[in-house]
């Protein structure tokens, strides 16, 4: 089978978050994809299917028998050295989680696509960054999208990081589902030879070769463990350096410049702010923007990079505030602030903060719920309260449900 | 952008008068994938399989090695027994991580990212990661049909985790999660999974067949029968485990012919051009089923009326083959013609071994 795997030049299509995922897993020429159908990511490996079938990318389509094949597959081909691609979603993710460790930990960088969906139970099929942050500590690079282009963007960046020899880990790309999955806007898709300079071909430095062989994974002693697991460690810290070149790198050919840490809209002069990850960072602009209208000091500090976590970065800008509102769209039950995850991980980002600015839980954005304009101003209304007050009235509000 | 067509190897078969029950053969290739210096206990089944394994196969192979015990005890960080590529992976992800390399190469090769002929792709899953926890990873492996054979070595336990049963653990068989005791004399109640027949009825294009390390040269063939065969192939393979069977250590594969010449570890391959078992493997002599527990500790306990199950187990075996059943064997299933394990005298010596 004959296949020009890109005959496009730069152009702007319009597609949803799954499919420019699918498109920049095409421009990566990725090796090996692995799928499983669960909703909403599952238009992905569909987009993907169509391309494979039409020749339009040559690689190895897996239909796995389960998430954890999914997995698995995605480890041992890219153990052997192929660019690998796969994705879940909700409990897909999580019935893969024996994963997480071993490919991290045998340094493979995997990359997966996640489209965000609520836990079970019961089945919704709407967006909660939940399964995805639970498996924040497993030695993935992660980070959410706003928007398609984006999504598009942080694949090709990814892998970028994730196979640079300095890093070596695998990547979780992603976005919410249905708010970025399935919302189509126009994506500007590059002229190949921009990925081709971008993105190097993937070359593990110890693969599965039989000219050259080696043992992945053997049985260590416990003295042997502590010095691997502050490799990753350290892998995972030093990735940070690698992410801003890249992001410098890609500004420079692809024209669009990011912040890899954070986005800033609309904080000069802000008081108080929403600190929130993904989609709904979309509504939180036009929000501000009406808020700024009528001249509230609001503004908006968007997370880009959640692992590695840029604890230095979060404190010098959440430092700026007076208040800081977290939009969780994640369950932490029972946790610190006995509402969502990004709470506690804000809070210890400021802990050295001279200023320490107040601190508030929002849980919206819940079981896959719009967080409508109202709410945004119901919120920043609580912001502006404890502002006063100097003082929150409580840690965690769930919004939609108080007065 | 250029395709180019993947090489495969061609192993040539050994010539194997006796069943391949020979040791020696000297067409046996001198390459040692599978090297000594690990830690896997005297006698233990499952490394000796691992050997004649890999050297059929030769060094032009990766080996995908799924928890187990030729997981924990060969591979030593710093000093692990493979002189080939060889991987670990999570116990239920045998046939998904193997189906990743074979995926990977095939994808390398076509796409001239890598040179050369495309590997042996073996993996080499216990028969807790095979019948249990990995059988859904290797069913959806041999039903894609990638192009790499999938070997259960069968030690009918999960013995690196201290003997546990699992679903190929035989009926009578003690073990720590089916030990015998007053409301359960005959300690493992359920009879095992038959494997390796719901892997060639499930997956008809695969090359699938039994084997035992009693018969090394049939062992070595059917591993190379699986290599050539272009796509999936799967071989379980009775490997005795001493710790957990509880016997002399010297007789490993003493039992891997004494459990074929019992009927209760039917050899067979099936054909996937013919779409047909080919029973023809016969062992030298058949023998009643008491010959094979005897030796072993973990069946100490067993009563007259169990082994007479276990010999009906046996004879149902013998029949499915087209055997035709000597009247001993016959009469062997009658619980009168039995006595209770610790009345044996034969089985005094592993007695006290207990």
């Amino acid at each position: 089978m004959a296949t020009t795997a890109i005959s496009t030049k730069k152009k702007t299509v319009r597609m949803n978050g799954c499919v420019a995922s699918a498109q920049a897993a095409k421009y990566a020429d990725v090796d090996v994809i692995t799928a499983y159908p669960i909703r909403p990511y599952t238009a992905t490996m569909m987009a993907l299917a169509q391309m494979v079938a039409n020749g339009e990318l040559d690689a190895e389509y897996i239909v796995a028998d389960s998430e954890h094949s999914q997995l698995s597959i995605a480890h041992g081909a890219s153990s052997s050295g192929a660019r690998v691609f796969t994705g879940s979603s909700g409990v897909g993710v999580q019935f893969a989680y024996e994963l997480y460790s071993p490919i991290s930990g045998s340094r493979m960088p995997v990359q997966m696509m996640i489209a965000d969906r609520t836990l079970d139970p019961p089945g919704d099929f709407g967006s909660e960054h939940t399964d995805a942050l639970s498996t924040r500590d497993m030695g993935w690079l992660m980070g959410w999208a706003c928007d398609a282009q984006e999504a598009f963007d942080n694949h090709l960046m990814a892998y970028r990081i994730g196979e640079d020899p300095r890093v070596l880990l695998p990547q979780m790309v992603c976005q919410d589902g249905f708010f970025v999955s399935h919302i189509t806007t126009d994506v500007e898709l590059p002229d190949p030879g921009q990925v081709k300079e971008f993105l190097p071909p993937y070359k593990h430095p110890y693969p599965l070769d039989p000219r050259h062989p080696v043992s992945h994974g053997p049985q260590i002693m416990p003295e042997q463990g502590p010095p691997l697991q502050l490799e990753r460690a350290r892998a995972m810290e030093g990735s940070m350096t690698v992410i801003e070149q890249v992001h410098d790198e890609f500004a420079q050919i692809f024209g669009r410049k990011y912040d890899p840490w954070v986005e800033e809209f609309m904080t000069d002069g802000a008081e108080v702010v929403f600190f929130m990850q993904g989609g709904h960072a979309v509504t939180a602009r036009f929000a501000i923007q009406h808020l700024r209208d009528e001249g509230v000091k609001v503004g908006l500090v968007r997370l880009r990079t959640i692992r590695p976590y840029p604890t230095d970065r979060v404190n010098k800008v959440l430092s700026k505030f007076k208040v800081v509102g977290v939009i969780e769209t994640n369950m932490g039950l029972g946790s610190v602030s006995s509402g969502g995850s990004l709470y506690a991980e804000a809070c210890a980002a400021l802990y050295e903060s001279p200023q320490h600015p107040l601190v508030i839980s929002f849980m919206a954005g819940m079981g896959g719920e719009a967080i409508v304009l109202k709410e945004f101003y119901w919120m920043t209304k609580k912001m502006m309260e404890a502002q006063k007050r100097g003082k929150i009235e409580k840690r965690t509000h769930w919004v939609g449900f108080e007065e | 952008m250029p395709v180019i067509e993947v090489q495969r190897q061609q192993l040539p078969i050994l010539d194997s008068p006796n069943q391949g029950a020979r040791f020696y053969n000297p067409d046996l290739p001198s390459s040692e994938p599978f090297v000594p210096g690990h830690r896997t206990c005297a006698g233990c089944g499952p490394a000796i399989q691992y050997r004649m394994t890999s050297k059929a196969s030769g060094d032009n192979t990766i080996l995908v090695g799924p928890t187990g015990c030729m997981y924990v005890a060969n591979s030593s960080y710093l000093c692990t027994p493979y002189n080939v590529p060889w991987a670990h992976t999570q116990i239920g992800s045998a046939g998904s991580f193997t189906a990743g390399v074979a995926a990977a190469y095939e994808a390398m090769i076509r796409k001239g990212k890598w040179k050369g002929t495309f590997p042996n792709i073996i993996c080499e899953a216990g028969d807790g990661s095979a019948s249990d926890i990995g059988l859904a990873s290797i069913s959806g492996a041999l039903y894609r049909n990638h192009d790499c054979l999938i070997i259960c070595y069968d030690n009918e336990q999960y013995a690196n985790t201290g003997i546990q049963a699992s679903s190929r653990t035989p009926y009578g068989g003690m073990t720590t999660f089916s030990p015998p005791g007053p409301k359960v004399p005959e300690a493992k109640t359920l009879y095992p999974k038959d494997l390796a027949r719901m892997m060639a009825a499930g997956h008809p294009h695969c090359y699938v067949a039994t084997a035992s390390v009693g018969y090394p040269i049939d062992l070595m063939n059917k591993v190379r029968k699986g290599l050539n065969h272009r796509g999936a192939a799967y071989l379980m393979v009775y490997t005795p485990c001493q710790k957990g069977f509880v016997y002399e250590t010297p007789r490993s594969i003493d039992l891997g012919r004494l459990v074929v010449e019992c009927g209760l570890y039917p050899i067979w391959e099936w054909n996937p051009e013919k779409r047909a078992y080919d029973y023809s493997f016969r062992p030298q002599s058949m023998r009643p089923v008491s010959d094979y527990l005897k030796l072993q500790g973990r069946f100490g306990h067993l009563h007259a009326e169990h082994i007479a199950n276990l010999q009906k187990f046996a004879n149902e075996q013998w029949r499915m083959m087209g055997v035709e059943l000597p009247e001993a064997l016959s009469q062997a299933a009658d619980v009168k013609n039995q006595v209770n394990m610790a009345a044996a005298a034969e089985a005094e010596v592993v007695a006290q071994t207990l």
